[in-house]
C-alpha cells in the first residue's frame, strides 16, 4: 500500500517524505517527529526527503505558506503513518499468527509482548504489500509521544552547522549553463533594444539572448516575469559580468514618472472616501449613528522586500517531451501546475525537485523566477540554472506592497467603543478572520492601488496581518488611553464578552477565532513582564494582542527613555497560543526571528520607488536588523494539548503596534507611520 | 594556471584572475558552504579565514592570494570531527534556513582566536558584518559563548587545525 508520506525499504532504510518546504522555520524536523511517534522509529532512523510536487497526491497542503503547515497536516499524517504501523503489526501477526493488541512498534521493529518475536519493518514489506490496509486506526495518545513536545535538534540544523545543506543554487550539472538577467527596472516596461557587444567579450559568456513574459500582461501574482536579456555563461560570476555590461534601453511605460509616495498619496485619498462596502452587518451601521463621541486614525506601512538570504534562483532542464526543475520553492505543486500550463506539457512531464530554501517568507510562493530557468532551458534544451544577483532581488522583485489602514470608532459616553468601520488590508469575508474584540464592524472592500500597480505583489511574513495587526493594535490603545484606561485591561475588557469567531474560509474551517484564548494570553502576559510596575525604573511598556491564522500572541516591550528623542528597547515578552507545541526551541525560535522580522520594518529602511525604480540597491541601502540591535527576548507557550496551529509569523503582526504604544506611553507622541524615524531607538 | 591552498589542500586552477575567491570556491571546486548573498562584502555569507583573518571572499580576487591559506566551512569540522562552535551551534539550535550560518562561524570563529572569553559587547562589534533575515542573532551569541567556554575548559589549542576537503561530499543529484 502506497503512503506518500513515508517509504521502507527490504533493509529496513526507513525514509520521511516531507511535502511541505523547509525554509528554515522547521517544518522538515516537526513533521518527522510526528511521523517517526506515529510510526514507532527513532528520529536518526529516518532519512528525510522532500517529496516533488504533486496536487494529485497531497492536494492543499504541500505548497508552504500561511503558517499552515503543521496545522494541516498534523491529523493526514499521524492517520497515513498511524495506518501504515497498523499494517505492519497485521503483517507480522500474519507471520506469526499472534493478535494485533499483543503487538507493539519500537525503533523500526514489530515487537510481540508475550514472546520474544521481533521483525523489522523490511522484512514485513513482502507480506504487508498483499494486505488491505486497515480503516479507523487508532492514534497516539500524548502519553506515548517519544518526541512530540521536546527540544528536538533536526537535520536540518546539523547540516547547517556543516554548511552541507543541498539549498538549490549549490547545484552543478555537466552542460549546464549559468544565467543572470537584466530584468526591465520598471513594473510594466518593456525593452527597447540592447547592445550585447561588450557582454559577449566577457571571458566565460557564452550566449546573450532576450527574455519575453510567456503572458502579455502577466498578472503580479501570478507569474510575472519581467522583460530581460539574460547572460548565459559558463559560471555565475561570468554570467553577472556579462549582465553588467549590457547596454539596454526600457521603456518604462506608465509607471516610469510614478513614486511610492504617489502610491501613499492614492491610498490614503481612498481611505478617506466612501468605498465600497464587502461586509455589512446592519447592528454595525445602526448601532455607529448612536454614539456619543466618534474617533478615527489612519495608519500605513511602506513596501517592503523578503530579502531572503539565498538569492532567488532555480535550475531547469527542458528536454522537450519532460521537464525537470530544480528550485527552493514555497509551491512545487503550483509551480508543477503553471509550467504544465504555461509549456503546453501534461503536469506528468514535469518533476518540480524541491530542495531546501534559504529563507522563504513568501516570496518563494511565486514562480516567476523558476519561470525563467524553464524558458531559457526551453530555448537552449540544456539545464539552465538562473541566479539573481542580490540587487536583482530588490530591484526587480515582488514587494509587499503599500499599505494604509483607517478605522472609525463610535464611543460610548465612557469611551468604550460600540461600533467599529474598518478600510484597509484586509476585506471581512475572506481568508481568516482575524477581528477578536467582538464589536459590531463595517468592513470597507481593501484598499487596492489603482492600476498598474507601481510594484508587482508577494506574499511577506504575516501578509496583510502585518498592517492590520499595526493600525488594529495601534488603534484600540489610542481608545484606550482617550477612555483612560489601562490598554491591556481595556482589551481583556473587549474581549470578555466577545463572542467566538467562526471562520468559513478554507484552510481555516474548524480553526475558529477564541477571543478567550487570546485574553488568556493578554493576563499571562501581564505577569510575566510585570505589567504597570516599571514606571519608576524608568520603564515604560506597550501591549499588543493578535490571532493570526488561529494562533494567538500578546507581547509586551519594555522601553526606556536615554536621551533627548532616545529610546531604547530592553526587552519584548511573549506570550503564546498555538495549541500543543511540537518542537518547543524551534517555535521558540520562530517567535524570536518574528520579532527580529517586524523590528527590521519597523526601524530599517523600507523599499522606496522614484520613477518607478527601487532605489535600494542592496544590503548597504536596505538594511537588515544586526545583533547589537536585538533586545532580550522571552517567549512563553500556553500549555495545552489542542491541536497545533501556527507559528511562522504569528509573532510579526504584533511587534509594531507593541513597541508604538510604548514609545506613546514614554512620550506621548503616537506614531502611526512605519519605519520610525523619530524618537530614534537604540 | 593558479595554485592556491585551501584547508590545507593545493588546488590548481585555470580561472581567470580577477574571478573573485567566493565563485572560485563554488563555481569551480565546488566548495558550496561558502555562500553568496550580497557581492559587496556587507552581509557576511562569504566569510573565509586568510591565514586566520576572517575576509569576505567576494571580495577578493583569485589574482591576489598567493601562499595564503585559506579555510572554509567545510575545512573546520565534519559530522564525526565537529568543532566546538558547531557543537555549540547544533546544541542552540541556531540555524533557521541555514544560509548565513557558514559565514557566521567563520566570523565567530575568528573572534574566539584573538578572544578566548568575549563579553557580549565584543561578540556584537566582532559579528557586526554578518547578517541574518531568519534573525537567529541571539542564539548564535549564546553559541559563541558557548563555544568559548568549551575550548577554555578542554585547554584545546584554538589555533585553526583543518581536516581538509576529504569531509565534502559532493551534493550534486
Amino acid at each position: 500500500m502506497p503512503n506518500f508520506f513515508i517509504r521502507i525499504s527490504p533493509d529496513n532504510t526507513i525514509t520521511f517524505l516531507c511535502a511541505r518546504s523547509e525554509m528554515g522555520q522547521g517544518t522538515s524536523t516537526g513533521l518527522a517527529m510526528i511521523a517517526a511517534d506515529e510510526l514507532g522509529v527513532d528520529m536518526d532512523q529516518i532519512e528525510i526527503e522532500f517529496s516533488t510536487g504533486s496536487s494529485e497526491r497531497y492536494g492543499n497542503m504541500q505548497d508552504t505558506g500561511g503558517s499552515n503547515g503543521i496545522r494541516m497536516q498534523w491529523p493526514a499524517l499521524r492517520k497515513a503513518i498511524a495506518t501504515t504501523r497498523e499494517l505492519l503489526i497485521l503483517a507480522a501477526c500474519n507471520k506469526w499468527e499472534v493478535l494485533p493488541k499483543d503487538c507493539y512498534c519500537e525503533k523500526g521493529i514489530v515487537n510481540h509482548r508475550l514472546s520474544e518475536k521481533k521483525a523489522a519493518f523490511g522484512e514485513l514489506l513482502e507480506i504487508a504489500s498483499t494486505l488491505a490496509a486497515p480503516k479507523d486506526v487508532k492514534l497516539k495518545e500524548p502519553c506515548e509521544f517519544k518526541y512530540i513536545g521536546k527540544s528536538i535538534i533536526g537535520p536540518k540544523t546539523k547540516l547547517a552547522a556543516t554548511g552541507r545543506t543541498n539549498y538549490s543554487l549549490n547545484l552543478k550539472f555537466e552542460d549546464m549553463l549559468y544565467a543572470a538577467i537584466e530584468r526591465c527596472p520598471v513594473w510594466g516596461g518593456r525593452l527597447v533594444s540592447f547592445n550585447d557587444d561588450k557582454a559577449r567579450r566577457v571571458p566565460g559568456v557564452i550566449e546573450v539572448v532576450q527574455v519575453k513574459p510567456l503572458e502579455e500582461q502577466p498578472d503580479d501574482y501570478k507569474g510575472g516575469v519581467r522583460h530581460g536579456v539574460a547572460v548565459l555563461a559558463s559560471n555565475t560570476w561570468a554570467a553577472f559580468e556579462g549582465k553588467k555590461a549590457l547596454e539596454i534601453q526600457w521603456d518604462g511605460g506608465a509607471n516610469a514618472k510614478k513614486s511610492d509616495e504617489d502610491i501613499k498619496r492614492e491610498l490614503i485619498q481612498d481611505s478617506l472616501s466612501n468605498n465600497d462596502i464587502s461586509l455589512e452587518i446592519d447592528e454595525a451601521n445602526r448601532v455607529f449613528k448612536k454614539g456619543d463621541d466618534f474617533f478615527s486614525a489612519y495608519y500605513s506601512s511602506p513596501f517592503q522586500a523578503n530579502a531572503c538570504m539565498e538569492p532567488l534562483n532555480a535550475t531547469a532542464y527542458h528536454r522537450g517531451h519532460k521537464i525537470e526543475i530544480w528550485a527552493g520553492t514555497q509551491s512545487p505543486s503550483i509551480t508543477r501546475d503553471r509550467i504544465s500550463e504555461l509549456m503546453g506539457l501534461p503536469p506528468a512531464a514535469i518533476t518540480v525537485n524541491n530542495l531546501p530554501s534559504g529563507g522563504g517568507f513568501g516570496r518563494r510562493f511565486f514562480t516567476d523566477y523558476v519561470e525563467e530557468a524553464v524558458v531559457l532551458s526551453n530555448h537552449f534544451r540544456k539545464p539552465v540554472k538562473v541566479t539573481w544577483t542580490r540587487e536583482d532581488t530588490l530591484a526587480t522583485s515582488k514587494n509587499h506592497p503599500y499599505w494604509v489602514d483607517n478605522w472609525e470608532a463610535s464611543l460610548d459616553n465612557k469611551g468604550v467603543p460600540i461600533a467599529f468601520k474598518y478600510k484597509g488590508a484586509i476585506a471581512g469575508p475572506s481568508g481568516f478572520t482575524p477581528f477578536p474584540y467582538g464589536i459590531p464592524t463595517t468592513f470597507y472592500r481593501p484598499l487596492g492601488y489603482r492600476y498598474p500597480r507601481l510594484l508587482p505583489r508577494a506574499s511577506w511574513r504575516s501578509v496583510a496581518a502585518h498592517p492590520w495587526g499595526l493600525s488594529l493594535e495601534s488603534f484600540i490603545d489610542e481608545l484606550a488611553h482617550r477612555a483612560r484606561i489601562d490598554p491591556l485591561e481595556f482589551r481583556i475588557g473587549l474581549l470578555k464578552n466577545a463572542d467566538v469567531v467562526e471562520q468559513v474560509f478554507e484552510p481555516w474551517v474548524g480553526d475558529d477565532l477564541y477571543p478567550d484564548k487570546l485574553g488568556n494570553t493578554l493576563e499571562i502576559a501581564a505577569e510575566k513582564a510585570n505589567w504597570g510596575v516599571g514606571k519608576e525604573r524608568g520603564i515604560y511598556q506597550g501591549v499588543s494582542s493578535i490571532s493570526y491564522n488561529t494562533s494567538y500572541c500578546t507581547q509586551i516591550v519594555d522601553l526606556s527613555i536615554v536621551g533627548e528623542d532616545i529610546l531604547k528597547i530592553h526587552k519584548v515578552t511573549a506570550v503564546v497560543d498555538c495549541g500543543l507545541v511540537i518542537n518547543p526551541s524551534q517555535a521558540t525560535a520562530q517567535v524570536e526571528g518574528s520579532i527580529v522580522w517586524g523590528l527590521t520594518a519597523l526601524l530599517k529602511n523600507p523599499i522606496t520607488v522614484r520613477n518607478g525604480r527601487v532605489q535600494q540597491r542592496n544590503f548597504d541601502t536596505y538594511e537588515l536588523l544586526k545583533m547589537a540591535e536585538v533586545p532580550e527576548i522571552e517567549v512563553y507557550f500556553v500549555d495545552n494539548e489542542n491541536a497545533p496551529t501556527g507559528i511562522g509569523e504569528l509573532a510579526v503582526p504584533g511587534l509594531a503596534p507593541a513597541v508604538l504604544n510604548a514609545v506613546y506611553a514614554a512620550t506621548g507622541k503616537r506614531i502611526r507611520d512605519l519605519p520610525l524615524k523619530q524618537p530614534k531607538i537604540v | 594556471m593558479k595554485t592556491i591552498k585551501i584547508n590545507g589542500e593545493d588546488h590548481s586552477l585555470d580561472v581567470p584572475g580577477n574571478v573573485p575567491l567566493l565563485w572560485v570556491l563554488r563555481d569551480f571546486l565546488e566548495l558550496t558552504g561558502t555562500k553568496y548573498s550580497c557581492g559587496i562584502g556587507v552581509c557576511g555569507a562569504c566569510t573565509v579565514l586568510i591565514d586566520g583573518k576572517p575576509v569576505r571572499s567576494c571580495s577578493r580576487s583569485l589574482d591576489s592570494l598567493s601562499n595564503n591559506n585559506v579555510v572554509t566551512i567545510e575545512g573546520l569540522g565534519e559530522e564525526e570531527r565537529l568543532h566546538e562552535l558547531q557543537k555549540a551551534w547544533i546544541e542552540n539550535d541556531v540555524p533557521q534556513c541555514g544560509y548565513c550560518q557558514s559565514g557566521q562561524i567563520m566570523s565567530a570563529l575568528a573572534l574566539l582566536s584573538v578572544n578566548a572569553d568575549p563579553s557580549d559587547a565584543d561578540i556584537n562589534q566582532a559579528m557586526a558584518g554578518n547578517l541574518c533575515r531568519c534573525g537567529t542573532y541571539l542564539r548564535i551569541r549564546k553559541a559563541i559563548k558557548q563555544a568559548a567556554s568549551m575550548l577554555r575548559n578542554t585547554k584545546n589549542d584554538i589555533s585553526i587545525k583543518t581536516i581538509g576537503n576529504k569531509g565534502h561530499k559532493s551534493l550534486l543529484p
